[in-house]
């Protein structure tokens, strides 16, 4: 059955794409393409996988979304009865085949502003990568019942709202394509980032990121934005392996075995960095950045010099404080700890990093390196004091050990 | 191989959206201030055109009544009312083919570029054409996010029946209406810097939500209480319409 597995997860976010379109009602397509799947696992064993097993998908969901409506029109107070006649009359006589635009009509409903991110997220998911409502729970670390009533809710403000299922026009993309691309990057980042839930959930996040990333590219090839986003999610993932030690722990990229960096993510990765040039927005600097440390040959080896141009490129255009606090890392490797220290003063209070570990753990780390040992300890215990995740609490106390500050 | 048969946009009905204009309470405006507001709003309605089916500005909330505890019981309290911190200031009606549209409407709203505006799509309206949209006063209907009832659900119905009674009642009083659907399909647009801000939810700082609301004609303030006070709903702010012309 594996091989339908396979087929499942290629045909569902066009089948479900184009029974969006045909009906106009996310609901409506959901419910008839999962139909028409649990059909396909009862027919296909006997019968035998079709020719085209997307055709055939989306031609049985079609039946069973029509049986479906003609259902719900007889009883009264159904909110489906009002469009049941329109949709039998306008398409009895027509077939839908999946196309490409459908896919990308989807993601650009499902990323849709008046969506919380959240929403936009789970629903992207849900409809085009085709998880499951428990695997999204366990993705995103809520329950069940919550990831179920969140995808409900939207599909509802969808429908009810009116938020149309459609490629904006072109006077609206440069500020509706940026939430598509933040979409896709939350799908990998909750994978690659997270160190909870379960690694088989992880990976495919973090695969289904990269995969949308370049069915984007695919979909819009002028694009620099998402070419930008695809090559840094491909250069983050050539390292997915090399992240964690055997027992699980946090790894840092200067301890990495780079040898084990997989060779054909970062070649992909930085074909797709060269079609990036140009590209505005936020994913090119980091893709640089990205890009710098999958092609140094060392730690040592390093080009701070550009990574540091790179951060500077960041914060003109996102105002990030956590770039800055990154950047006065780079600023430490480039120009002497001290420096970087200072750096990170300018940042340090900014309001918008209160509550975050990010600046302590990098003032712990530039206090050790530059042999201030004492301090160090002090600010490693202050962030452990912060509630962390436990891989991060790991961490601190294997860098307190390291200081001869073990408790 | 494509075929056309976009659904969701060809040929749908026109939808209407109910904008809320809400901001904090704002120190009196200078004449010079009160002009440049002015004619921002007619930029706008120029802009807007035949979108807006209705609008108008409220006179201040203090000059408001808020009627709680329904037909049976209503207590009448006059503003100002120290409990909620937003204040509408004003509301349109929006003819748009889509959210898009009537999110580009709402952004383009003065009042976005400080307070906020709720953006509700509207379930039912007393009047689908809202030809004759008429009255001096505005009714807002008021729940708590608990207790607003889903449109189309059994408690809805019930609850829609009752309306009847009240439409039935007060027959030529009401100059429009409608209701609207679940809180949980606003969409809150705030402009800042040039920059638009889109919120999926209402406005965030509204203990209660709006799931309705009526255009009231009276002949003085008494009679609009009257009539507000037969309104089936937990709470109803009625507040007065400026009369702004051109509208």
């Amino acid at each position: 059955m594996t091989n339908l597995d396979g087929v499942f997860r290629r045909e569902w976010g066009p089948a479900v794409a184009a029974l969006a379109r045909w009906s106009g009602d996310l609901t409506v397509a959901e419910d008839a393409v999962q139909e028409a799947f649990a059909e396909a696992l009862r027919a296909w064993p006997r019968d035998g996988v079709p020719d085209k097993p997307g055709g055939w998908v989306v031609s049985v969901a079609r039946n069973r979304a029509l049986d479906r409506l003609r259902r719900e029109s007889v009883r009264p107070g159904k909110e489906l009865a009002a469009v049941v006649d329109d949709i039998r009359a306008r398409t009895d006589h027509v077939d839908v085949h999946p196309v490409r635009d459908d896919e990308l009509r989807m993601m650009f409903t499902c990323a849709h502003p008046a969506l919380d991110p959240m929403s936009q997220l789970a629903l992207t998911l849900r409809l085009i990568s085709g998880l499951t409502v428990a695997e999204i729970s366990r993705a995103l670390l809520q329950s069940q019942s919550a990831v179920g009533q969140r995808i409900t809710r939207a599909k509802n403000k969808v429908r009810h709202a009116n938020i149309p299922l459609r490629v904006p026009p072109a006077e609206l993309l440069p500020e509706r394509t940026p939430h598509v691309l933040a979409c896709i990057y939350s799908v990998f980042t909750e994978g690659y980032w997270s160190t909870a839930g379960p690694s088989a959930v992880r990976d495919e996040l973090c695969d289904e990121g990269v995969r949308l990333a370049g069915e984007l590219c695919s979909l819009m090839p002028r694009d620099r934005d998402a070419q930008a986003l695809a090559a840094l999610v491909l250069l983050h993932d050539s390292r997915r392996q090399t992240r964690v030690d055997a027992d699980g722990a946090l790894l840092p990229l200067e301890e990495q075995d780079r040898s084990r960096w997989d060779r054909g993510r970062i070649t992909k990765g930085l074909d797709r960095l060269a079609r990036a040039a140009g590209a505005t927005g936020p994913y090119l600097p980091q893709a640089v950045i990205a890009a710098l440390h999958a092609t140094a040959p060392s730690w040592q080896d390093t080009d701070w010099g550009t990574i540091c141009a790179a951060y500077d490129r960041l914060i003109e255009i996102t105002d990030s404080p956590v770039a800055r606090a990154n950047r006065a890392m780079a600023i430490g490797f480039r120009d002497g700890y001290p420096a970087g220290l200072a750096a990170l003063d300018a940042v340090a209070d900014d309001p918008r990093l209160a509550g975050s570990n990010t600046v302590i753990s990098i003032r712990a780390d530039l206090l050790r390196r530059a042999g201030r040992t004492e301090d160090a300890l002090k600010w490693y215990r202050i962030a452990l004091e912060r509630n962390g995740s436990d891989a991060a609490r790991t961490f601190i106390h294997r860098r307190l050990a390291e200081c001869g500050g073990a408790d | 191989m494509e075929q056309k048969v976009p659904l969701a946009t060809e040929g749908n009905p026109l939808m209407h959206y109910l904008a809320l204009l809400l901001g904090e309470p704002t120190a009196p405006l200078s004449p010079e201030e009160q002009t440049a507001g002015m004619a921002a709003y007619q930029a706008f309605h120029a802009k807007a055109g035949s979108a807006i089916k209705a609008g108008d500005a409220l006179t201040p909330s203090a000059t408001g009544v808020r009627i709680t505890g329904g037909p049976d019981a209503p207590a009448v309290t006059d503003g100002p009312f120290a409990e909620s911190a937003e204040v509408a200031c004003g509301y349109y009606v929006f003819e748009a083919e889509n959210l898009d549209e009537a999110l580009a409407l709402a952004r383009d709203v003065p009042a976005a570029q400080h307070g906020a505006i709720e953006v509700r799509p509207i379930y039912h309206s007393f009047d689908p054409e809202w030809s004759s949209a008429d009255g001096q006063w505005l009714a807002l209907l008021l729940e708590s996010p608990a207790s607003a009832h889903t449109p189309g659900t059994p408690e809805w119905q019930a609850e829609a029946a009752r309306h009847g009674e009240f439409a039935a009642a007060a027959g030529e009083h009401i100059g429009g209406g409608a209701a609207l659907h679940e809180p949980t399909s606003a969409t809150t647009v705030r402009v800042r810097d040039g920059k638009v801000l889109l919120t999926d939810g209402p406005y965030p700082e509204s203990a209660e939500v709006a799931t309705g609301f009526y255009l009231l004609s009276a002949a003085d303030r008494d009679e609009a209480v009257k009539l507000a006070s037969m309104i089936p709903a937990t709470t109803v702010e009625l507040r007065q319409l400026m009369g702004v012309s051109g509208l």
